[in-house]
């Protein structure tokens, strides 16, 4: 089957700083033009390629996303395949109807009610009026507004004018849904509802592009991912690894810097219980996690430190040593190796984290080793709206008779 | 690949407009709407502007320097400035309605030919009340309409083909550069004088006149008064080249405006 997304070799030139936009500099603008001749691969000083020969496709159905830190060419390649820009090399091409949830509220005039710009922001999003009149209750519902849908938008607060934006974006019917960032508007409940509401596109076939720097939500939303950096595709495959890749690109060189290298990590085993891989976990599911170190120099008193972050926000989630758990404080001798165990239950909300692992003298509290990110899972579960912590919670709704 | 050929760019220009039929009218609705709440008058503006006119120089042409135009005067300023004002706010709102829409412009994809064209719409609207006082002055003046009135939509067609070729170039003219805008005006004010609105340009004579006789605004604003006010066709020579002239301009422009568009997201 035909790729519903594709970007093959895709190149992006941006001109930095000001264009000439008064009729004085187009003289002499022209007339350099018609002196040089200049081709469309090569850049001048005040150009930067936003994307260097970027490709990626999506099978229909298939969500991907597109991870990677700030000025990476996220956006650019999204506003390449809603074809607001056009490529300077290569080819962009998208299967079927487009929906686009980037700016949401970029065709809002202040002025109008909440009702008129619905009709206007859907038209400009390319719905039909009577698809926006069929499901306009719907949209005023789910962005919470129903009181204010008559009164001028310019007397929404920003979040209710986001929420009505993303709420008609949400409504459209697209085969191919691109989504830029904007989980960040709203507060936690309308989060979940938009997180809810891509879901079941998704469920339903609707391929989706997927920009963001919730990691979390990209880990949740999409199997697949691409990193990008410095314009370049850096990644292309499971959504673990992407994150992965992601985080250690952007952390490479945050090494502790009074890290004194007396052991190293030889092999880490990380499995479920039973011995599954332990990339996707079910929250309470029981782990083990084994690290096989190397001492490289005499370590009079070492103890092993586990800690759990969550990726998206560095969130220190738990953190325990060896020693305080009762394992016996120990010598180690240069060339000596050791295989340190270390079980515990992945009571977890859903999300994405990672674990650390630190040899530090147990005196001193000087790092030996400071090992970030030695290995990440994500934690599957749907009932909850999030958090750090799975409860394990239950639940009964019992009338009570008066 | 191929290039891009006329062909297949036309039938591009006329998909898309087709696929956003809707956003037109939801634009040029919002122009409308905007413009009953912020001011007061509301669609009194559209009357208003030209009456006014009309009445400075009716002072003008019929008491201080009496002009033949072989209809009462105020009937043959309200005409002229009735259809030129159609013509001079189509240009005023195209020109920067690109330029003013700039987190459109930017973040969300349709064909931007929507700008332009509804600044026409709108006026086009404006332009349909303003014809009451017309209708008014014809009363007054006992003007009686004939068969040839048939001819109006005509005459319309072409004014609108005509505003719309120039509203597409100059909009995208002010993207660019913007000092189009002031320049226009200035334009603008020339124009008005070099075109039938006021005086018929016929008096001029000499190598002005045939100079001005180049000009397609005064044999569209003539077939008005021809179709409307005379009983007469309007199918005069000049009126069907001015007629050919705004095709073929609406189409160039169109095209012109179509092959350009995809860079306006990065120029503006």
């Amino acid at each position: 089957m035909a790729a519903a997304v594709t970007l093959e070799g895709v190149w992006k030139k941006f001109r930095l700083g000001e264009r000439h936009d008064s009729l004085r500099d187009l003289v002499p603008a022209a007339l350099s033009r018609l002196v040089t001749r200049k081709r469309d691969d090569e850049l001048d000083a005040a150009e930067f390629w936003a994307l260097k020969d970027v490709s990626f496709s999506v099978a229909p159905g298939e969500s991907l996303g597109i991870i990677g830190p700030n000025g990476a060419g996220k956006s650019t390649a999204l506003k390449l395949l809603t074809r607001i820009l056009r490529p300077t090399r290569g080819t962009c091409r998208i299967h079927g109807r487009v929906g686009a949830i980037i700016e949401v509220a970029a065709g809002f005039h202040p002025e109008l009610t909440g009702r008129e710009n619905v009709f206007l922001q859907g038209a400009i999003m390319g719905m039909k009026r009577a698809d926006i009149n069929s499901r306009f209750d719907e949209i005023a519902a789910f962005a919470g507004i129903e009181k204010f849908i008559d009164t001028p938008i310019k007397r929404y607060s920003s979040g209710m004018q986001a929420r009505l934006g993303f709420a008609i974006a949400a409504h459209m019917e697209p085969d191919v849904l691109l989504v830029d960032e904007v989980l960040s508007v709203g507060d936690i409940s309308f989060q979940a509802r938009c997180m809810e509401r891509m879901e079941r596109q998704i469920r339903d076939g609707v391929t989706v592009v997927f920009v963001s720097h919730n990691l979390q939500a990209v880990a949740s939303l999409c199997k697949r991912s691409v990193v990008l950096g410095g314009g370049e595709l850096q990644y292309d495959g499971p959504v673990d690894g992407a994150i992965d890749a992601y985080l250690r690109a952007s952390q490479a060189g945050s090494r502790r810097p009074d890290t004194d290298p007396r052991f190293t990590v030889e092999a880490i085993e990380f499995v479920t219980a039973d011995g599954q891989p332990a990339h996707t976990l079910a929250p309470h599911t029981a782990c083990v996690f084994r690290a096989t170190v190397q001492c490289h120099a005499d370590a009079p008193a070492a103890a092993f430190s586990f800690d759990f972050e969550r990726t998206r926000d560095l969130f220190y989630c738990y953190g325990v040593n060896t020693e305080d758990l009762g394992a016996e404080r120990r010598a180690f001798r240069a060339g000596e190796r050791a295989v340190i165990e270390f079980r515990w239950v992945a009571h977890f909300a859903r999300g994405h984290y990672r674990v650390n692992l630190n040899v530090r003298d147990s005196t001193s509290m000087k790092f030996y080793l400071f090992a970030e990110n030695i290995a990440n899972f994500t934690v599957v579960e749907t009932a909850s709206y999030g958090g750090v912590v799975d409860v394990a919670p239950q639940c009964a709704v019992t009338l009570v008779r008066s | 690949m191929s290039g891009p050929t006329i062909v297949g760019d036309v039938a591009e220009m006329f998909r898309e407009q087709f696929e956003y039929r809707e956003l037109l009218g939801q634009m040029t609705r919002r122009d409308l709407l905007l413009r009953y709440k912020q001011t007061v008058m509301g669609f009194g503006w559209a009357v208003f502007m030209p009456l006014l006119n009309t009445a400075v120089f009716s002072v003008i042409f019929v008491r201080v320097a009496p002009m033949d135009t072989g209809m009462p005067y105020p009937l043959f300023a309200y005409c002229g400035l009735w259809t030129w004002n159609f013509f001079a706010s189509s240009l005023r709102f195209a020109v920067t309605s690109l330029s003013s829409n700039t987190s459109l412009v930017t973040k969300v994809y349709f064909p931007r030919e929507v700008f332009p064209f509804s600044a026409v719409l709108v006026c086009l609207v404006d332009f349909a009340v303003g014809s009451l006082v017309l209708v008014a002055l014809m009363a007054y003046y006992g003007v009686t309409p004939t068969v040839s009135m048939l001819w109006l939509p005509v005459v319309v067609l072409v004014q609108v083909a005509f505003t719309a070729g120039v509203a597409l170039l100059v909009a995208m003219a002010n993207l660019f550069y913007r000092d189009v805008k002031y320049l226009f005006e200035l334009v603008l004010t020339f124009w008005m004088f070099a075109t039938s609105v006021v005086y018929p340009t016929s008096r001029v004579g000499g190598t002005l006149g045939s100079l001005l006789a180049l000009n397609p605004m005064t044999p569209i604003i003539d077939g008005y008064r021809a179709v409307l006010l005379t009983g007469a066709s309007p199918l005069t020579p000049q009126f069907a080249v001015a007629a050919v002239l705004a095709f073929v301009l609406l189409f160039l422009a169109w095209l012109v405006f179509h092959r350009t568009e995809y860079t306006f997201a990065e120029s503006i």
